[in-house]
C-alpha cells in the first residue's frame, strides 16, 4: 500500500547550518495496516509522514502509494495535524463539508454525509458552532470528521492527540479504534507515547534522531477489537510497552535533546 | 465597577473636544479674529446641517462618494489578488516585491498631474490616484497576512483534493483576513483624504471643489462645511467597516 | 535567479529598469500627447537640478519639511509615550484622534492661509499637523507594549515617574517610534508637496504645476520622477538609520500609511 523507499531530507538553513533531518528511511505498509512512527522530539517522525502526504518533498528517495509515486497531497491520504488546523471562520459543519463542496458533491449529499460524520463523533449537537467556541478534543473529532469526510484510503496523523489532557487523550484513543474497525483504513500514526502506539498498533517503528533513522520495528500481536480495560491487565501488552520503554529511553539518550 | 470606568473614560474623551470647541467660541466671540476669518461654530455647523438638506451639496457629495467608493474597491482588488498571487507563486512574488517596494515610498500624489494629463480632469484621474493610494497598504497587509497562515490549513485543503489555487483563495485568504481588513481599513481612511485633496487641486466637482470654491470667494463659512463633512464620512465609513469586519471575523479569536 | 536576486539592491534597481521600460512603451505604443516617452522626460531631471530657481525652490521646500517634522517629533512622542503608560492621557487624547484622524490635513491649507498668509508659517504648520498622528499613534503604541515587569524594576531601583519614561519607555519602545517616523517622513514629504499643488505659490508642488500650465510635459515627469526618488531615498535612508539604532529588534511588519 505505501513503499517508503530509501527517503533522506535535508533542511538548509543556511550554507553552514544544514540538518540532516531523515537518512535512508526505507518501509512498506500494507492495506489495512496500523503503524505507528515512535521516536524522540527531532527525530523526523512529522517530516516522514509529511513526506508520504506529499506536503515535503523528500531530498532522496521516494514513496510509492499503490505503486504510483507521490507527487503532491491527494484524496487518497488524509492528514490529521496536532494542531488541528481547523478553518476558524467556518463553522463545524463547514469545516467537514469544505472537501466534499470543493470536489463538487451536490450540496444536499455533502450535507448528509457531513452530518453523518457528526454524528459518528458525538458532535452532532455542535453543527453551527465555530472552532474556537470548543474543547481540544472535541475540535480534533471535528478535524478527525472533516478528514474523514473525503473517504481517504489511508490516514497520516501526527501527534493527533498530543496537545489534549491524559483524559480526552485515551477516550479519543478508543474512538479512534472504534471508528477504524469499521472499516480498516491504513493508518502511519507519529506519536512519542509508547503507551498509545501499543495500544494502537499492528507495528511500531521506533526512529532514532540526528539523523533520523528507523532503528527497530516491533510486530504488536494483540487481539482485536482491543479493550482499554482488559489490555492494561494483559501480561503480552505491559511486556511490550517495558520493553518499547526501555529501547526508547537509550535512544533519547543518544539524542542530543 | 467596570461601566463607571468606562464612563469616566469617555467623559475625559469628551474634555478636549468640547475643550477645543469651546476655545474656538472663545477666539470668535473675544474680537481677535473677525467673523471673516474665524466664524463661530454655531454658525458653521448651523451652515453644515442647512447644507445637508440642499440638493446641490448632496450631489457634489455624491460625487466624492463615487469616487471614494470605486477607487477603493478596485484598490481592495487589485491589492487582495496581487498580494495573495504574490504568496501563491515564488516567480510572481520576484517581481512584485521589488516593484512593490520602489513604488511604495513614492507620494502617490505627485503623480496626480500625470494622470490628469493622460486620463483627463474628469473622474478617471480621480480614481485613479485612490487606487495608486490605497492599493499599497492593502497589498502589503494582504501579503505579510497570508504569507503568516499556517501551512497545516493550506495541507488540510490541498490533501482534500483542492487545487493550489482554489487554496489560495478559499482557505489561505480567508485566513489572512483579519491582516486584509487592517490593510483596508488604511486604504479606506487614505482613499477618503486622497479624493478630497484631488477635487482640491483640480476639479468642477466634488466636496474638496467646494472647499476650494468657498476659498476663491473668501466664504469663510463654506470653507468648514465641506471639511466638517469629509470627517463625518470618514467616521461612519470607518464605523460601517467595524460592522462589516465583526460579521466577517465571527470565527476569529477576539483581538487583544 | 536566487542568485542574483539575493545580491541586495540589484532587484529594485531592476524594477526601476522595469518600470522605465513600461513606461517608454507605453509612451511610443499609445502615442497620448499627455505622456512623453521616458527618454525625453529624464534628460530634463539633471536641467532642473542644475537650475538656480528650482533649487532653491526645492531647497526651502525641503527647509519647511524638516522644520514641521522636527517640531512633530519633539511634541507627538512625548504624549504617544504618555498615552502608553497612562490610561487617562489615552481615554483623553483617543477620541480626539479618531475625529481628526479623516481630515486630510493638506485640505486644512486654505484655511491656515487665511490665517497665517501664504508664507512659510502656513506650510510648515500643515506638514506638522499632517505627521503629528502617526507619531503619536505608534510611539502609543510602543509605549503600550512596554513590559510591566522593567517598570516595577525601574520604580525599584528609585526612578521617578519621568526618569522612567526617560530612561525605560523610551529606549523600550523605540524600534516602534522609530516606524512612526519612517511613516511620518514619508507623509511628511506627501503633505509638503500636496500643500504646495493646493497652494500654488512656491516649492516643488508649485514647480509642476507651473510647468504643467507652460504646456512643458517633460518637466512635468521629470518632476514626478525627482518627488518619487526623494520619497525612496527618505525611504531606504531611513531604514539604514533604524538597522544601525534598534538592530537588536526583529525587522517589524510595517505597512506603510501613504497621504494625508
Amino acid at each position: 500500500m505505501i513503499a517508503i523507499e530509501g527517503v533522506s531530507k535535508r533542511f538548509d538553513a543556511a550554507r553552514d547550518r544544514r540538518h540532516l533531518a531523515l537518512n535512508d528511511v526505507t518501509l512498506s505498509v500494507a492495506e489495512g495496516e496500523f503503524v505507528s512512527i515512535l521516536g524522540p522530539s527531532g527525530c523526523g517522525k512529522s517530516t516522514l509522514l509529511y513526506i508520504v502526504g506529499g506536503f515535503v518533498e523528500p531530498t532522496a528517495g521516494r514513496v510509492l502509494v499503490k505503486d504510483v509515486p507521490v507527487r503532491g497531497p491527494g484524496p487518497d491520504r488524509g492528514p490529521v495535524f496536532q494542531e488541528f488546523a481547523l478553518f476558524p471562520w467556518k463553522t463545524v459543519l463547514g469545516n467537514v463539508m469544505y472537501g466534499l463542496q470543493q470536489g463538487g458533491v451536490p450540496r444536499a449529499e455533502a450535507l448528509a454525509r457531513s452530518r453523518e460524520l457528526l454524528t459518528m463523533v458525538r458532535l452532532s449537537a455542535y453543527e453551527n458552532f465555530y472552532p474556537k467556541e470548543l474543547s481540544g478534543g472535541m475540535k480534533q473529532r471535528v478535524a478527525i470528521a472533516r478528514t474523514l469526510a473525503y473517504r481517504p484510503n489511508i490516514l497520516l496523523m501526527d501527534e493527533p492527540f498530543g496537545a489534549l489532557d491524559a483524559h480526552t487523550r485515551t477516550g479519543l484513543q478508543n474512538d479512534l479504534l472504534h471508528i477504524w474497525d469499521k472499516d480498516r483504513k491504513t493508518v502511519l500514526f507519529v506519536t512519542h507515547s509508547v503507551e498509545e502506539a501499543v495500544f494502537l498498533s499492528d507495528r511500531v517503528v521506533m526512529m532514532s534522531s540526528a539523523p533520523g533513522r528507523i532503528k527497530q520495528i516491533f510486530d504488536i500481536d494483540l487481539p482485536r477489537p482491543r479493550s482499554r480495560a482488559e489490555l492494561l491487565l494483559d501480561r503480552r501488552f505491559q511486556d511490550y510497552v517495558v520493553e518499547i520503554e526501555k529501547m526508547f529511553d537509550d535512544t533519547a539518550q543518544q539524542a542530543p535533546a | 465597577m467596570n461601566a463607571v470606568r468606562q464612563w469616566s473614560e469617555r467623559l475625559i474623551g469628551a474634555v478636549p473636544i468640547i475643550g477645543l470647541l469651546a476655545l474656538w467660541q472663545a477666539i470668535a466671540m473675544s474680537g481677535l479674529a473677525p467673523p471673516a476669518l474665524l466664524p463661530t461654530p454655531g454658525v458653521v455647523f448651523a451652515r453644515f446641517f442647512q447644507q445637508l438638506g440642499s440638493p446641490a451639496f448632496l450631489d457634489h457629495a455624491a460625487v466624492t462618494l463615487y469616487r471614494l467608493f470605486a477607487g477603493f474597491m478596485i484598490a481592495v482588488v487589485m491589492g487582495v489578488t496581487l498580494g495573495i498571487a504574490a504568496v501563491g507563486s515564488r516567480a510572481f512574488a520576484a517581481i512584485v516585491t521589488p516593484v512593490v517596494r520602489v513604488l511604495a515610498p513614492v507620494p502617490k500624489i505627485a503623480l496626480y498631474p500625470a494622470l490628469t494629463l493622460t486620463l483627463g480632469y474628469d473622474d478617471a484621474s480621480k480614481i485613479a490616484l485612490v487606487i495608486a493610494d490605497a492599493m499599497f497598504p492593502i497589498l502589503l497587509a494582504t501579503y505579510q497576512g497570508a504569507s503568516a497562515v499556517e501551512p497545516k490549513l493550506a495541507w488540510s485543503a490541498r490533501a482534500a483534493g483542492v487545487s493550489p489555487v482554489r487554496t489560495l483563495f478559499t482557505v489561505v485568504l480567508p485566513a489572512a483576513m483579519p491582516s486584509v481588513l487592517t490593510g483596508a481599513r488604511i486604504g479606506l481612511i487614505i482613499s477618503c483624504i486622497v479624493v478630497f485633496l484631488a477635487e482640491m487641486i483640480t476639479s468642477t466637482d466634488g466636496l474638496g471643489h467646494l472647499l476650494m470654491r468657498a476659498a476663491r470667494n473668501f466664504q469663510t463659512v463654506d470653507m468648514f462645511v465641506p471639511l466638517i463633512a469629509i470627517s463625518m464620512l470618514g467616521l461612519m465609513l470607518n464605523a460601517l467597516f467595524n460592522l462589516v469586519r465583526r460579521r466577517l471575523l465571527r470565527g476569529f479569536p477576539e483581538e487583544k | 535567479m536566487t542568485r542574483l536576486t539575493s545580491i541586495p539592491g540589484l532587484p529594485p534597481l531592476l524594477a526601476c529598469l522595469g518600470i522605465l521600460v513600461v513606461w517608454e512603451l507605453l509612451a511610443r505604443w499609445y502615442g497620448l500627447n499627455g505622456l512623453p516617452p521616458a527618454s525625453q522626460a529624464l534628460p530634463q531631471i539633471p536641467h532642473i537640478l542644475s537650475d538656480k530657481e528650482s533649487l532653491i525652490d526645492m531647497g526651502e521646500s525641503l527647509r519647511r519639511m524638516a522644520i514641521g517634522y522636527g517640531l512633530a517629533l519633539l511634541i507627538a512622542v512625548p504624549i504617544g509615550l504618555w498615552m502608553g503608560r497612562s490610561r487617562y492621557a489615552a481615554a483623553f487624547f483617543n477620541p480626539l484622534m479618531m475625529v481628526i484622524y479623516p481630515v486630510p490635513k493638506a485640505a486644512l491649507m486654505p484655511i491656515i492661509m487665511l490665517w497665517l498668509g501664504v508664507g512659510d508659517a502656513s506650510k510648515t504648520l500643515v506638514i506638522f499637523l499632517g505627521v503629528t498622528l502617526p507619531l503619536i499613534y505608534h510611539s502609543y503604541q510602543g509605549s503600550r507594549a512596554v513590559e510591566e515587569k522593567l517598570l516595577w524594576s525601574a520604580s525599584a531601583m528609585g526612578l521617578g515617574g519621568f526618569a522612567r519614561l526617560w530612561r525605560v519607555v523610551l529606549p523600550a519602545a523605540l524600534p516602534e517610534i522609530l516606524v512612526g517616523c519612517k511613516t511620518g517622513l514619508v507623509l511628511a514629504l506627501i503633505t509638503m508637496v500636496t500643500s504646495e499643488m493646493i497652494a500654488r505659490q512656491a516649492g516643488i508642488g508649485n514647480i509642476v504645476f507651473v510647468s504643467l500650465d507652460l504646456g512643458a510635459y517633460d518637466t512635468v515627469y521629470a518632476m514626478i520622477v525627482i518627488i518619487g526618488m526623494l520619497g525612496i531615498l527618505f525611504d531606504v535612508g531611513f531604514e539604514v538609520l533604524r538597522r544601525r539604532l534598534v538592530g537588536w529588534a526583529d525587522s517589524p511588519h510595517t505597512i506603510m500609511v501613504g497621504s494625508a
